[in-house]
Parts: structure tokens; C-alpha cells; sequence
């Protein structure tokens, strides 16, 4: 494509100008402010629009109102076309003729022409100013490839940035280096979940480890365990033994013992008396309520106090009752028998008072005695007739006397020998009497003596002599008195024989006279005496029935003890009175009083058979019982301890013990076997301790569930992964399609281009520099003496020279495709004339191809180039 | 007699393609092929079944699972307490290892070659049970000839993990149904296909399926068979165990843009309640194409990613979760670039190239995850496919511009 005419209606301070252009160099002369910038703008905006009203600056607009926008007559493919834009909307509004056919072509039209360049490609490459040459500086291999795609398709602009867009966001998804993009993170965290559960798989050899060691360990501990068994069983005998060590001893000291043989009663006796005892104790106990609660109920019955007691032993007592009035009469009869008994006492006391002779009565006197005492009596009696009357007459003869010579004196002398010796008598009768035992015979002697005393004194007196007619009648006294002599003689040897009858009858104190009164009074006495002792034995008789009979009731009722039969009676019929009423009530008593009744039978009846009991084993009493069980039953717990020590050793243990010499030695043996217990425990502690720990690891690494959540996660991040590849895969694929697809309609000029424009750069550099290179990231030159420059250490013009380059290079290797015109806006500022005349060749070597558009102020062009190119000078 | 046979516990191994999951669901997710096994187990004891098979595929070998595991040891002594036999034939992913440390006393792990282990029930019935563990990963021989013969016992089960011979790539155990059935077995109890089914009716000859699904593919109800003995013949009885469905679902949609698409979406969820948490993959059909954009939107996950932040409350109700919502490719046509097609095809060309995919994917193919999607037959087309949306829809774009 080349320029033929630029017809401006009005644009900056251009109006109604035409610029005619030749095909190949054309230098657009005019010094600054000569509108070289404003002519490269126009044809910018007349191709590709007007800048937007929001950059006037840009705009260009006439300053003098004429009308905005002009025309470019433009030949591309043997077709010269017009393009025109004028104000309006979008860009302004543009027509499109074509002058060859003279037809006016749609507007759209003109982008297809211009295609692939556009605003952006055509500013950047085509319209070159030396500040826009500096961008060399920034110039990388990306940018010369975005504008080399630029040129590649209609809206590449647009394509590139969504390839860009595409690209970046691709970046953001996953870099091959990055570390932030989502699939890098994404990988990333696969790696670390990776080497987690790579971990934590790690867990599963230690898992089988563990449990193998876990298996081990059980095994370990079972042996352990029954080697421990073991041990504690032999330290378990041999602590038994040693403990039975005493034992054993006892079971030594023993051992004598077992010889002694024993009889006695055996446990069984011994259980039947407790339990007879028991039964007893028992029945006392029910007794004891039973009274209790009769008690009780006879103070509501008001009954009297006795009659619990009784109750008990009602049978009996009334068995004893029916005899009371047998027994009453022999009470009686007792009383009466010994009321008579007192009344024969009495009457033979009296008898005895009147006849015993220290305290003895007379014997009676035998038949043959009484005839020789009748006789002897007779004959005394006789003699004493005779003595009376004898005395009578000596009375007689003594009055008489008496009155012949009644004196007194002779009266008191012959009296006064006798009555001395009597009285002498009588004394030592008395004191002697004093001497004997009995005071009835003390009182006897006593009367006895005063008796002597007495006879001797008043009795003897009898004869008294006669008076003077004395001799007369003192010889008839005389005669008398021998005759009462002979007869005193007489009746002398008769009361001596008499005497010595009464002295053997003990009737010595008894006057003759009364012989035979005391002889029947001595029978009589007997009599009495055999009486009385009759009536005492049957008064004993009647009152051992009664004492009997008390003795029966106080046994059977206690109560009734220490008290008169008369009261005991009373309290029986009294009893029977009050059993009588009772019985014909049905109260709780009478069945209380009956049970009480059953209560004593079996109260009895235990101690009958407890009593029986001991009777047949002939004992005495249950204490007697027990020692004697007891001593029994030492024995054969002295048997049995030692076979019960023998049991309690046990067989084994003992004959263990028997050969065993000390206890010291079984000591030591017990340490040992504890000690090595203790080992064994020690171990099987610590495999139990061991084990332990590994069930407790292996409950951490199966409770931890890191595994399973890790493998989970994973599968979920891969989940995840798998869709941002996919997405990034798509994007990239995308992105490179477009540049595909821009590349294909671009070709692949690139190399092409750094060596056309390795070329140019010799000789814009006088070849002081030979080779341009694309590094990824931006250009650098290679100096003719082989070193290497990088773009920032290049001189400005050096640089500019070689943007130059690459934009001329770029321009007529893409002329094949593009045809473009290359406007250069006074882009040689910078360089040195030696160079800028370089440049001015250069380009006229390239005007060939490509249409140059050299806008300078530089007035040497046109001396300098003549021949090069048209020359149109800006001002007029 | 009566036994449960279960196969493809799988357990502790991840749910595929699932990404954000809510933490409860999460949760449940992770701990699914445990529950779903612990069911199987809790069946045998409540049932007190005479013995229970496990035809394979307990656990990935390769996952190093120690969850999976202490597991299997804590379940099989409750068994153990329970004094239930359990017999198990390793499959290619839990391959027979020398592994020192046993089970409990009751299980009965087969070995590589054909054994056969008889049983004395309660009941006073035996039962042979035939069957072998996977040595490596594959077992390309057909292992049936090693079966024996239905034994003298009452009973004879087999076991066998493994696929029916299709006749190239048969590295799982190949077997025929008709080999199967020359053995005389009363029951064949088979493992290593997810998909529950019965290759013959009696003697019955089953895949148990696995007991919860994992992935997209597994759908439905997944569970294990509690087998018992009438009239002579053993019935089997389904018995779920997932306590995470995976489900599909095509919603034809009536719309055309995604303000349609969400309403009839909380509409499709109101009328379809699922039973248990459910994953579901939703796949699309539009009366008439989406817009680009919006396509790309749908594509690119971010609208379902809003959906299921929005419609909290309805997914959750319809405990579903959505795992995947997919336009039918055929409805979600690409305008072919009416500008400079040429170029655009001439750049195809270069682009869409194996070399150039594996160029650009470069140092990802080493990771083994992102290599395994890569080298999918159908993912080159798939990003084509995203290509041509994605520059359409910025050739949509570039003519918005102009316009």
C-alpha cells in the first residue's frame, strides 16, 4: 500500500491542503511547528478514526472552524481507493470509494484493507517519532512478537489481549515455576497431603509392627504369666510350709498324746443334754411368760397373788386338796392328842412331883414285894398300934409325969443331940443334891435334905421321958419306952426291911403310909407314861400327816412355805374356791392358766428327762456331766488337733516338712523362690507396662484418623486439581489457539526480521555493531569486535538506531503481507550526521519496497539526498 | 444354616470426585465404609449366623490403612466373641502379603491356591466352603479348575472373587457361569463387581456388590446377603448396609436460562426426597442451548458451587447433595467461529495435537493423579470440547465489542 494523496479539509492548523506523495522516499520538509506531527496524526485518525472527544488534544480539530477531517487517496492491490472522514460519531464518520472502479465501497470495508494493522500496530510501528523510538528501551522479544501476531488477523488487537487474558489467567491458575497459582497451591498441597499421608502411612508398617510386637508381648506375657503361676505356687508351698512350721511342731509335740486311749461321753450326749437344757431352759422361758402374762391378766382378774403360783401346780395341789380334810382331822386329832398329851404330862408331873425321887419315880413294887410290904406293913402297923398305944400310955404316963414334974429343961436336953445329927444330915443331903445334874434332882435333893432336917428334928422327938411318979411311971415309961424300943426295934427292923424295899424301889422318900398310894399312883403314872408316849407317837403320826401334807403343798407351791397348816389350809380352800369360780368362766385366763398348767408339766417333764438324763449316765449334775465330757472331749480334741494339724499340713506338706531339717533352711529357700518371683513379676510388669504402651499406640494410630480424612482430602484436592488443570489446560490450549490461529495469518517472521534488522543496524552503525539478538526478555547487540551490549548500555542515539532498525526491518519484512507506508517523524535528532546520513541512505534503499514518509526539519535532505526521494515542503 | 456373604468392604478408601462437601457429610462420607461393615457384622451377630464369608476386597492393600485394619480386628473378635467363623478370600486390591500378625482364632483366611475348610454348625449340619486368596494383584488363570467337587457335606459354598471371562484383559480370576455351575455347589458367593447381581438363580451364584458405594458409578442400594437353607436350597436375602447413596438423575428443563434452572432444580429436589444421604449427579437436557456465558458458568462449577450454598435448607431436606450437575454435551452446542475460520482451523490443528497436549501439560504429568485424568481417552476431547466453548464464547464476547 502507498499514499498517493493527503487531501486535509481541516485538521490542526491544516486547512484545504493537499500533499501528493511518490511511492517510494518522500521528505516532508519543515521546521518545527511546521505541523510535521500534525501530518502523522491526520493520516492516523483519516485510517483509523478520530481519538474520542475526551482527548481534544488529540483530536487535531481546526482552530479555524473549517470542516474537520480530510481525505487519503491510498493504492493497495493495482486499486487506488479514497478513504474520507469528517466529524462524527464513533471515530468520525468515514467513506470509502474505490477510484479505480469509481464505486463507493461499505465503510467496514476499510478495516479489512488495513488489516492487520490498526491504530495501535500502525502508531507503534509504522508511525516512527524519536520519542517513540526510545521505546527500544522497554522493546522485548514478546512485544516485537505481539506486533508481528498484530499483523496476523482483523481484531488481533482484541485476540491478543484475550490470549494475554487467557494467558494470565491461565498464570493464575498454574505456573510450571510459580509457587502462587491455584494449581501450583493445589500441587502443592497435594505434595504435603502427599507426604502426610505418606506419614501417616508410614503409621501402617509401625501399625503391624506394633501389633507383631503386640503378639510377641501377649505370648511373652502368657508364658510369664505361667512361669509366675508356677513360682507363686512354689513360693505359695513353700511360704504354706514355713508357715506350717509351727504347726508341724505342734503336730510333733503331739504325737505322744495320740497314744492315750479315752472313754466318755460323746458329742452327742453332750448335744442331747444341751438339748435337754435347752428344752428345759426353753419351757422355763414359756413358763416365765406365760406367768407373766397371767400375772398380768390376774391383775385384771384381780385374782389373788397365789393363784399364778398355783395355776401351775394345779393338778397336784388338787390332789393335795382332796386330802385336806383327812389331813384337817389328823390336825385335829393331833391337837387333840396333844392336848391329852399335856394333860397326861400334867398328870404324870404331878405324879411325879409328888413320888420322883431325883427326878426318878418309884418303881412299883413287884407282887411278891407288895405281899412282904403289906406284911411288913401289917406288922409295922402293927408294931406301930403297939408303939401308940405304947406311946399312949407313955403319954399317959409322960402327962402324968409331966405333972408330976413338968419340967421343961429336961425336955430340951435329950432332945438337942438328936436334932443336930438329923439336921447335919439333912445339910449334907442338901449340899450334895447341889451337886446333881438335873434340877428337878437338884430340887429333889434339896427337898430331900430339908426332909432329913426335918425328920431329924421334929420327927425323932417321940419319946419323951416320964416325971417322978417318975419312977413308976419312969419305969412304966421305961418299960415303955423299952417297950416301945423293942417295938421302935421292931418297927425299926421293919421300916428297915421296909427301907431297903423302898430304897430298891426309890420309894426311900415316900412314907410307908403312902406306899401304897404311891404305888398306885406309881401305876397310874406308868400307865400315864405308856399313854403318853402313844398319844405322842400318834400326835406324831397326825402331824407328820399334817407337816407331810405341808411339806407336799410348800414343794408344790413355794409360796405357801414358813406358814401354819391352819393358814395354809385356809389358802387352799381358798384356791379350790377361786379354781372352782374360774373354771366356770372360759376366759383367757383359764386357758392361760391351763397353758401355764402345760407350761409347768413341760418345765417338769425337762427336768425329769434332764434328771433322768444324768441319772442314767450316773451323774450327779450337768457341771459334772461336762467335766467330765470335757475332760473327754480334751482328749479327743487333742486326737483330732493333731489330726486336724495333720489335715490342715496336709500329707504332702507333712512328709515335705518331715525332710525338712530346719525352719532357718525352709526360710531360705522361701526367699529364694519369692526372689525369683519377684523377677519373673518384675518382667511380666514390664512386658504387661510394654503391651500397654502398644495397645495405647496402636489406639492412637487407629483413633487418630489422620489416615482416612488425609486420603479423603486428597481424593477431594485431586477432585479439584483435576478440574483446575483442566481449566488451565483449556485456557492455555485456548490462548495458544489464538495464537495459532494469529500466527498462522502472520507467519512466523521473526527471524526474519532481527537478521533484516541485524542488517540495518550494520549500517545505520557504520557496522560497528554487526548482530541483534532476542533474549525472552529483550534485545541485545553483539559489537563488531564480538562483545555483547544490552540495550540499557547503549549510547540514546545507539539506541534509537536500533529501534530504527527492528521497525525497518519489521516494516519491509512484513511489506510482503502489510504494506504499510513508514512515516518517521523527525527520528533522527540523536544522531550523529555521519549516522543521520546513513539513516537517509538506509531508507532510501528501503523506499524501494516500502513507502517512506520522512517529516523533517533537517533542510540538508535536500541537498544531501537529491535523487533519493520527493521533497514537499510543509509551509507554503 | 444361615450365613451372610459380603464382599468390596473397600474400607477406609476415599469417595471419588467429590469436592466442598459439607463437614457433617464429610464426616459420614469418611466413615461410611466402616459403618456400612460394621452393618454386616452387627447382622451376623443379631442373626447369630452360622459363619460369615467375605468374598474379597475388604481393604485396599495399597492404602496402607491402619484404620482399616484395627478395624477388621476389633470386628472380627466380636465375631470371635460370638463364636462366628469367618472365612475370607483376599482380592486384588487386599491381596495375600506375608503378614505375621494374624486374625482372631475364628477367621479362616484362604490361601493362594484352593482350599477348602469344612464346618461343623450347631445345628450338627456341615458345611465345605471352597475358595482362594489373590497372591498379587492379578489372577489372570481361571482358578475353577482347582474347585473341587461338592464335598460329602451337607452343604458346599464357594467363594470367589473375581470377573466372568470376557476373553482379553481377564486378570481378575476369569470363571464361566457354566463352569461355576458343573461344580454342584449350593451357593457360589463371588466378590470384586460393585454392582449387586445374580448370575443364576439356584444354586444361587452372587455378587454381593460392595457394601458402600464410592463413586458416581456405584449407585443405589449397596449391601451384603444374609443366605439361609429352605427345603433344601439356600436363599439369599439382600440386606442393605451404605449409609451414603450415590444416585443420577437427568432433569429435563423446560427453561433456557439458570434462573430456570435453579427453580425447577429446588422443585426437582422438593419431589424427590431421598431416604438417606444421597450423592447426587445431575445431568441436564435443555429444550433449547444456554447462552455461552452461562454454560461457562455451569461448566466451570461455579453456579452449582452458589446453588448448594444457597439452597442449603432444600438439599438438606431432600438429603441430597449434589455432586455433579452436567449439561448434555449434545444440547450444549458450539458455534463454529464464522471469523477467519481458516486461521481458526489451521491453529486447531496445531493446538489440539496429542504432542502439543502433552507439551502443555508437561511437568503435571508427573503428578500421578493429574496424569491418570490425562491420559483418559475421552479428556482431550473433553477440553476441545472446553476450547471451542470457551473461544466461542469470546467471539460472542468480541462481537458484543463491536456492536
Amino acid at each position: 500500500m502507498n499514499l498517493k494523496r493527503l487531501t486535509i479539509y481541516g485538521f490542526g492548523h491544516f486547512h484545504d491542503r493537499t500533499f501528493d506523495l511518490s511511492s517510494g522516499l518522500n521528505f516532508l520538509v519543515g521546521p518545527n511547528e511546521a505541523g510535521k506531527s500534525t501530518l502523522t496524526q491526520f493520516i492516523t485518525a483519516i485510517f483509523f478514526g478520530f481519538p474520542t472527544k475526551k482527548h481534544p488534544e488529540l483530536r487535531y480539530e481546526p482552530l479555524d472552524g473549517s470542516r474537520f477531517g480530510g481525505a487519503i487517496t491510498f493504492q493497495q492491490d493495482n486499486t487506488t481507493y479514497t478513504v474520507t472522514r469528517t466529524d462524527g460519531p464513533k471515530g468520525g464518520t468515514v467513506t470509502l470509494h474505490d477510484d479505480t472502479t469509481n464505486l463507493d465501497l461499505p465503510a467496514a470495508l476499510l478495516t479489512k484493507l488495513l488489516a492487520p494493522v490498526d491504530g495501535q500496530l500502525f502508531t507503534r510501528v509504522y508511525a516512527i517519532n524519536e520519542p517513540r523510538l526510545g521505546t527500544v528501551f522497554t522493546a522485548s522479544k514478546q512485544e516485537l512478537v505481539d506486533r508481528l501476531r498484530h499483523v496476523g488477523a482483523v481484531g488481533s488487537e482484541y485476540w491478543l489481549q484475550q490470549a494475554q487474558r487467557l494467558d494470565q489467567a491461565a498464570d493464575d491458575r498454574y505456573k510450571p515455576q510459580g509457587r502462587n497459582p491455584l494449581l501450583n497451591q493445589q500441587l502443592r498441597e497435594h505434595q504435603e497431603l502427599s507426604a502426610k499421608l505418606a506419614k501417616a502411612n508410614g503409621a501402617y508398617q509401625t501399625y503391624w509392627q506394633l501389633r507383631q510386637q503386640q503378639v510377641d508381648g501377649e505370648s511373652q506375657q502368657r508364658s510369664l504369666q505361667a512361669t509366675l503361676t508356677q513360682q507363686r505356687q512354689a513360693t505359695t508351698r513353700l511360704t504354706q510350709l514355713l508357715a506350717q512350721w509351727p504347726t508341724y511342731q505342734q503336730w510333733v509335740a503331739l504325737a505322744p498324746a495320740a497314744e492315750a486311749v479315752s472313754h466318755g461321753f460323746t458329742a452327742t450326749d453332750a448335744t442331747r443334754l444341751e438339748q435337754l437344757r435347752s428344752a428345759a431352759t426353753a419351757s422355763e422361758q414359756t413358763l416365765t411368760d406365760d406367768q407373766q402374762r397371767f400375772a398380768e391378766l390376774q391383775r385384771d382378774q384381780q385374782l389373788p397373788p397365789l393363784f399364778d403360783q398355783y395355776l401351775p401346780v394345779a393338778d397336784k395341789l388338787d390332789a393335795l386338796a382332796q386330802r385336806l380334810p383327812q389331813v384337817q382331822g389328823s390336825q385335829q386329832e393331833a391337837q387333840r392328842l396333844v392336848t391329852s398329851q399335856r394333860d397326861l404330862e400334867q398328870r404324870a408331873g404331878i405324879l411325879e412331883q409328888q413320888y420322883a425321887v431325883n427326878g426318878q419315880m418309884p418303881r412299883p413294887f413287884s407282887l411278891a414285894t407288895t405281899q412282904q410290904v403289906r406284911q411288913l406293913t401289917g406288922e409295922l402297923t402293927t408294931a406301930n398300934q403297939k408303939r401308940r398305944r405304947l406311946q399312949q400310955q407313955l403319954n399317959q404316963r409322960n402327962e402324968q409325969f409331966r405333972q408330976v414334974q413338968p419340967t421343961r429343961q429336961q425336955h430340951h436336953n435329950p432332945l438337942a443331940d438328936k436334932q443336930v445329927g438329923w439336921l447335919a444330915a439333912g445339910l449334907v443331903v442338901l449340899v450334895g443334891a447341889m451337886f446333881l445334874p438335873n434340877t428337878f434332882l437338884k430340887l429333889a435333893g434339896a427337898l430331900l435334905g430339908v426332909a432329913v432336917g426335918y425328920y431329924g428334928v421334929f420327927l425323932v422327938d417321940s419319946s419323951t421321958p416320964a416325971s417322978r411318979q417318975l419312977d413308976e411311971l419312969t419305969e412304966d415309961i421305961r418299960d415303955l419306952q423299952a417297950q416301945l424300943r423293942e417295938g421302935g426295934q421292931a418297927v425299926d427292923a421293919l421300916t428297915n426291911q421296909l427301907d431297903a424295899i423302898g430304897d430298891a424301889h426309890g420309894m426311900s422318900q415316900v412314907p410307908l403310909e403312902q406306899w401304897s398310894a404311891a404305888q398306885s399312883a406309881i401305876a397310874e403314872w406308868e400307865r400315864l407314861t405308856r399313854l403318853l408316849e402313844t398319844t405322842a407317837e400318834q400326835a406324831a403320826t397326825q402331824q407328820a400327816t399334817v407337816q407331810q401334807f405341808l411339806q407336799e403343798a410348800t414343794t408344790i407351791l413355794p409360796a405357801l412355805a414358813d406358814q401354819d397348816f391352819a393358814a395354809v389350809a385356809s389358802q387352799l380352800m381358798q384356791l379350790q374356791a377361786t379354781r372352782q369360780a374360774l373354771s366356770h368362766q372360759e376366759t383367757d385366763v383359764a386357758a392361760l392358766a391351763t397353758r401355764l398348767q402345760a407350761d409347768q408339766a413341760a418345765v417338769e417333764r425337762g427336768k425329769r428327762e434332764l434328771q433322768a438324763f444324768l441319772r442314767t449316765r450316773n451323774l450327779s449334775d450337768v457341771a459334772a456331766f461336762y467335766q467330765q465330757y470335757q475332760a473327754d472331749r480334751t482328749q479327743t480334741e487333742r486326737q483330732q488337733q493333731r489330726q486336724t494339724l495333720a489335715t490342715q499340713i496336709g500329707s504332702d506338706n507333712l512328709t515335705t516338712l518331715q525332710q525338712q531339717t530346719s525352719q532357718t533352711a525352709l526360710q531360705q529357700q522361701v526367699t529364694m523362690a519369692q526372689q525369683k518371683q519377684v523377677t519373673t513379676q518384675a518382667t511380666l510388669d514390664q512386658t504387661t507396662s510394654h503391651l500397654a504402651t502398644l495397645q495405647g499406640q496402636l489406639a492412637h494410630l487407629t483413633a487418630s484418623g489422620t489416615q482416612a480424612t488425609l486420603r479423603q482430602k486428597l481424593a477431594d484436592l485431586e477432585t479439584q486439581m483435576t478440574q483446575t488443570a483442566a481449566t488451565w489446560l483449556t485456557e492455555r490450549l485456548v490462548s495458544q489457539w489464538i495464537s495459532a490461529a494469529l500466527a498462522a495469518a502472520s507467519g512466523d517472521r521473526l527471524p526474519q526480521i532481527v537478521a533484516q534488522a541485524s542488517e540495518f543496524y550494520g549500517k545505520l552503525t557504520e557496522n560497528r555493531y554487526t548482530k541483534i539478538e532476542l533474549t525472552p526478555t529483550t534485545l541485545r547487540v553483539q559489537r563488531a569486535t564480538g562483545d555483547w551490549r544490552n540495550v540499557g548500555q547503549l549510547s540514546r542515539g545507539t539506541a534509537e538506531q536500533l529501534d530504527l532498525a527492528v521497525t525497518l526491518a519489521f516494516a519491509v519484512v512484513m511489506n510482503r503481507q502489510v504494506q504499510m507506508p513508514l512515516i518517521i517523524d523527525d527520528g533522527f535528532v540523536n544522531f550523529d550526521e555521519a549516522r543521520r546520513q546513513a539513516a537517509y541512505r538506509l531508507l532510501a534503499t528501503i523506499a524501494t519496497d516500502v513507502q517512506v514518509i520522512l517529516l523533517t526539519a533537517d533542510e540538508s535532505v535536500t541537498t544531501h539526498t537529491t535523487g533519493t526521494g520527493k521533497v514537499l515542503r510543509l509551509t507554503e | 444354616m444361615k450365613f451372610i456373604h459380603a464382599a468390596d468392604l473397600h474400607l477406609d478408601s476415599p469417595f471419588l470426585g467429590l469436592t466442598g462437601l459439607p463437614a457433617s457429610l464429610a464426616t459420614t462420607v469418611r466413615e461410611s465404609t466402616f459403618t456400612a461393615a460394621t452393618k454386616v457384622f452387627d447382622r451376623a451377630l443379631s442373626e447369630h449366623v452360622d459363619f460369615v464369608l467375605l468374598a474379597g476386597d475388604l481393604f485396599d492393600r495399597a492404602e496402607q490403612s491402619v484404620a482399616a485394619q484395627a478395624f477388621l480386628f476389633t470386628q472380627f473378635a466380636r465375631l470371635d466373641d460370638a463364636q462366628i467363623p469367618v472365612i475370607v478370600s483376599f482380592g486384588n486390591h487386599d491381596y495375600l502379603t506375608e503378614q505375621a500378625v494374624t486374625y482372631p482364632t475364628n477367621v479362616t483366611v484362604l490361601g493362594e491356591h484352593v482350599t477348602t475348610t469344612t464346618l461343623q454348625l450347631a445345628s450338627g449340619e456341615t458345611v465345605a466352603v471352597s475358595g482362594f486368596s489373590y497372591p498379587q494383584r492379578w489372577v489372570s488363570d481361571d482358578p475353577l479348575a482347582a474347585y473341587p467337587v461338592h464335598a460329602a457335606t451337607n452343604w458346599h459354598v464357594g467363594m470367589l472373587h473375581g470377573a466372568v471371562t470376557t476373553g482379553s484383559q481377564d486378570h481378575y480370576a476369569p470363571f464361566t457361569v457354566a463352569e461355576l455351575l458343573r461344580k454342584r455347589y449350593d451357593y457360589w458367593a463371588l466378590g470384586h463387581i460393585h454392582h449387586r447381581q445374580s448370575l443364576n438363580d439356584q444354586p444361587p451364584i452372587l455378587y454381593a456388590g460392595n457394601t458402600q458405594g464410592r463413586a458416581v458409578t456405584e449407585t443405589g442400594a449397596k449391601g451384603a446377603y444374609l443366605v439361609h437353607s429352605q427345603d433344601g436350597q439356600l436363599v439369599p436375602e439382600f440386606f442393605p448396609t451404605a449409609t451414603v447413596i450415590w444416585e443420577t438423575a437427568q432433569i429435563d428443563l423446560d427453561g433456557t436460562d439458570l434462573a430456570a434452572l435453579n427453580e425447577e432444580l429446588i422443585d426437582w429436589l422438593a419431589a424427590h426426597p431421598a431416604d438417606q444421604p444421597t450423592l447426587t449427579a445431575i445431568s441436564l437436557t435443555t429444550s433449547a442451548p444456554l447462552s455461552v456465558a452461562e454454560q461457562q458458568r455451569l461448566a466451570s462449577g461455579d453456579w452449582l458451587q452458589l446453588f448448594q450454598r444457597t439452597h442449603q435448607r432444600q438439599l438438606k431436606a431432600a438429603q441430597r447433595y449434589i455432586v455433579r450437575l452436567s449439561l448434555d454435551e449434545t444440547t450444549a452446542a458450539v458455534p463454529a467461529p464464522n471469523l477467519d475460520q481458516s486461521y481458526w482451523e489451521l491453529g486447531a490443528k496445531t493446538v489440539f495435537t496429542a504432542a502439543n497436549r502433552q507439551k502443555l501439560f508437561g511437568k503435571l504429568a508427573q503428578e500421578p493423579a493429574l496424569a491418570a485424568w490425562f491420559d483418559r481417552p475421552e479428556t482431550a476431547a473433553s477440553l476441545e470440547t472446553a476450547a471451542r466453548r470457551r473461544l466461542t464464547q469470546l467471539m460472542g464476547e468480541e462481537g458484543q465489542d463491536e456492536s
